[in-house]
């Protein structure tokens, strides 16, 4: 499977009077931007807003960020949500690099959503900090799930992933200023050098744990709490076939951006031929009952062993509870003969004393951590907030709170903040950009 | 002190001693999909269980068998 | 001029060895054997020597902390430092146990230095900073050299760093850091994965620590006379949250009389655990807390009474030490009210 990614490095977006692309600068038509967002009626107050890194600015509650793309040959960038159903992961992709369309609450928030700092001391909690970003700020008619703290936020979900593709059209028919080439030969039909080298498959674990369907990740439109582990080509994983959900806390959560540009498949392309075959990906997904972890487990342990593979890296979107899922998923490797290495946050509490994982195996041998969920941390008032601020305190983001003896609100009359990591918009980079690690001090 | 829970290697874990299983992490004690005198079923059964479990001798942990 | 207090045993105070381990604690003005070391090296004034016999302070340890907490009580001091104990296993007992005494009673930082073979490194670890210290003292200079860096900058408020950086044992507390240009999560990674395939060594992020083990109660013996109380870390309180408990990282917990009910209502009762879905909760709490089924077994006699209460906290993102201090309290209240036994339910 060949799939070819054409980069366009954008440096600056602005709004102007036409939607294009030029010399890497993004125009965008604020109006006709509005009323294609609008076209969903489900929106009902909207704003657009353009956040740039290194700005003193404050994005809260962010539910979703997706990189802006296009195919020139018009299937759709996430087949199943955004268009119809068609194989992903082969052809031409065009990328809008460097800036990303999130999807922020003009006033709600839920127990899945982040803070993203712009610049500052913020800034480094979030890779989002780093990309320009043009957020769809809306108020959506959702009233059922208003006062929920579980919300699907599907209306402003979907309006990142539409608009995203909207914004892609900019650079269908121009000529990128590079292409990757990921390409991937059939397991079976790899040429001897690369069959003799040891070989590796990453298994993933969206974050699939509500029952209720609306809130999971997405793969090719179907919900993954409805699903068993199967074997998919990395660049399915890369090209759209995989869309973030609303549940987790955000600082353990794997955007639809995420996924588009998997550091940790990266990473396994650039060592592939030279110190590792790369077989592919085992998606599994994430569980609510012991009897469904061990039935992922088992069927990732099978699908690794029949396709040879001598060693694993295991990663979950996800802490708490799915630590089981990760560790039972590790161990069954591990029985198997399969080698693995974990790549996770953990959760030691705000004061660092609490056991890492829910779960702990001694065959867990080798752990790359990403973070500690809950690190308090306390910013600044920002210039300026995108969004609504009391979100944080007020709607139950996981990492907020409206009331603590001790530490007061999470969001103070100055506007600063006191909140705990686990509300930084995907802000432990399990997906593998995370320079952070755990030591003991 | 008896432990009901679903995520039996958190609770062995964390040193627990005597589990008693429960169904899943939403609903340890009765599946909503299920007709309620199902789930009184397995609810009965296991809470039951759990208040044997308070008498009995054990050396070492345990998790107690249920039958439903 | 910041002041340091610094502990040593009888030998190298140079009273003598093992004949004379039996010294009762004295406090000197000034430096005597270590101090003198350490003094110069510290940012800081080593203000008093404190000597203890080893067998002293191990068969009379509370006459020797009461005698040595008295000596220090008016006393100034920044930074208590005791050591360094090498691989003298009662020396190192002894410096863990009087260095946490000082840290309890006086809340200053207290450092001490051990060798990894010396036992009170298993029994102090956790209560404070030691050192990784050599086994004798030829590594004396060295040992307190290590201790002196790290108090220098405890003394003068600088940043520390984490156990490997300063070289103290781990304590058990884990905190995120940035590496300086370091490797992204994923390249870690990869590059583990190839050394382990190699059979090439490596070190894992996270060191799978020992697991705790708890005594096994004994059991009830009559569970007809018993009584028997409900605990849940599902979150299910009544639908106002009275308590106003966390619906993650919880602090605080609640309990609520259930003698009056059959059941637990939906309406009434609801789960605020923001770490599942509610929906199976919210519609028949007895799923998570399974009054119902109690109540049956109580009139059928099964067992003795059930507790008027049920206690109720969240139990995502707590803490362990958050859930240590709820589940004393709640053990307190149980103990007030002579309960035998308790079922807990786990979301």
């Amino acid at each position: 499977m060949k799939l070819e990614l054409g980069n366009f490095y954008v440096k600056d977006v602005l709004f102007g009077h036409k939607t294009y692309y030029k010399d890497g600068i993004l125009t965008i038509n604020k109006e006709e931007a509005m009323n294609f967002i609008r076209e969903d009626e489900h929106i009902i107050e909207l704003d657009l807003v353009i956040a740039k890194p290194g700005e003193n600015t404050r994005i809260v509650p962010v539910k979703e960020a997706v990189e802006p793309r296009v195919r020139p040959d018009g299937r759709a960038v996430f087949p199943g949500v955004t268009g119809d159903l068609e194989m992903a992961g082969m052809g031409r992709l065009h990328a809008l690099k460097g800036c990303s369309v999130l999807g922020v609450g003009m006033h709600w928030g839920s127990f899945g959503d982040g803070l993203i700092d712009m610049g500052g001391e913020g800034a480094k909690y979030t890779l989002y900090s780093q990309l320009i970003n043009i957020c769809i700020v809306a108020n959506t008619d959702e009233e059922e799930e208003r006062y929920e703290q579980q919300k699907k936020n599907t209306a402003i979900r979907m309006a990142a992933h539409k608009f995203a593709e909207y914004l892609g059209e900019t650079v269908k028919e121009l000529e990128p200023e590079e292409v990757e080439v990921f390409q991937l030969d059939p397991v079976t039909k790899r040429d001897d050098d690369t069959s003799k080298l040891p070989s590796v498959v990453l298994v993933m674990q969206p974050q699939s744990q509500m029952e209720e369907l609306g809130y999971n990740d997405l793969v090719y439109g179907w919900d993954m709490n409805k699903y068993v582990p199967s074997f998919m080509n990395p660049n399915e994983v890369l090209d759209g076939a995989l869309i973030s959900g609303s549940f987790m806390p955000s600082s353990s959560k794997w955007s639809t951006y995420d996924f588009q540009n998997f550091p940790t498949i990266r990473e396994l392309y650039k060592e592939h031929g030279k110190s590792i075959n790369f077989l592919g990906v085992i998606m599994s997904n994430l569980n609510v009952s012991l009897e469904q972890k061990k039935r992922s487990a088992l069927f990732v342990a099978q699908i690794a062993k029949s396709l040879g593979a001598d060693g694993a890296i295991v990663t979950e979107e996800g802490y708490g509870n799915p630590d089981a899922d990760y560790i039972l998923c590790l161990a069954a490797l591990e029985d198997v003969g399969v080698k693995t290495v974990g790549i996770s946050n953990e959760c030691t509490g705000r004061d660092g004393a609490s056991q890492p994982l829910v779960t702990l195996d001694v065959k867990a041998n080798a752990l790359v951590s990403t973070g500690n969920v809950s690190q308090l941390i306390e910013l600044p008032p920002a210039d300026k907030v995108i969004g609504e601020l009391q979100a944080l305190a007020r709607d139950g983001l996981s990492g907020g709170w409206a009331y603590d003896e001790v530490l007061g609100s999470s969001v103070r009359e100055d506007g600063s903040v006191i909140m705990e990591n686990n509300a930084m918009f995907c802000g432990d980079m399990i997906a593998g950009w995370s320079t952070k690690t755990m030591k003991e001090f | 002190m008896v432990i009901m829970c679903n995520l039996i290697p958190v609770a062995t874990t964390v040193g627990a001693n005597k589990i008693v299983p429960t169904i899943s992490i939403p609903y340890p004690l009765g599946d909503p999909q299920t007709p309620k005198e199902v789930q009184w079923k397995l609810r009965y059964h296991r809470v039951g269980v759990a208040l044997d479990a308070l008498a009995e001798d054990i050396k070492e942990q345990t998790v107690f068998r249920v039958k439903i | 001029m910041k002041k340091a207090i610094h502990y040593i045993n009888q030998f190298f105070a140079g009273i003598g060895g093992e004949e004379l381990a039996d010294h009762k604690p004295e406090i000197r003005e000034g430096l005597v054997g270590p101090s003198l070391a350490l003094n110069s090296v510290l940012d800081g004034e080593v203000t008093h020597t404190i000597i203890c016999g080893d067998n002293f302070m191990g068969s009379n340890t509370e006459e020797a902390v009461k005698l040595i907490l008295g000596f220090l009580e008016d006393k100034e001091f920044d930074i208590f430092i005791a050591g360094p104990a090498f691989q003298a296993g009662r020396y190192g007992v002894a410096c863990g146990t009087i260095a946490k005494a000082v840290k309890e009673k006086f809340n200053v930082p207290v450092l001490t230095s051990m060798n990894e073979e010396n036992p009170g490194v298993e029994m102090f670890k956790k209560d404070m900073h030691i050192f990784k210290g050599g086994k004798s003292a030829a590594k004396l200079r060295d040992d307190v050299k290590v201790m002196a860096d790290f108090a220098n900058k405890l003394l003068m408020g600088e940043k520390t760093g984490s156990a490997d950086e300063e070289g103290f044992f781990p304590r058990g507390i884990r905190a995120q850091v940035w590496l300086e240009n370091g490797p992204i999560a994923s390249k870690r990674g990869v590059d583990m994965l190839i050394k382990k395939l190699n059979d090439e060594e490596y070190i894992s992020e996270l060191p799978i620590p020992e697991l705790d083990r708890v005594e096994i109660a004994s059991p009830i013996m009559d569970l007809s006379k018993a009584n028997i109380a409900l605990i849940t870390t599902g979150g299910i309180v009544p639908v106002n949250n009275p308590d106003r408990i966390q619906s993650a990282s919880a602090t605080r917990w609640g309990r609520y009389d259930i003698s009056n009910d059959d059941r637990l209502q939906s309406g009434v009762y609801k789960t605020i655990h923001a770490g599942f879905d509610p929906a199976a909760a919210d519609a028949d709490p007895n799923v998570v807390m399974p009054v119902d089924a109690m109540k049956a077994y109580l009139k059928e006699g099964k067992f003795g009474k059930l507790h008027k209460y049920f206690y109720s906290t969240v139990g995502t993102g707590t803490t362990q030490a958050e859930a240590m201090r709820m589940g004393k309290e709640i053990v307190e209240k149980l103990r007030e009210d002579n309960v035998d036994g308790v079922i807990m339910t786990a979301t």
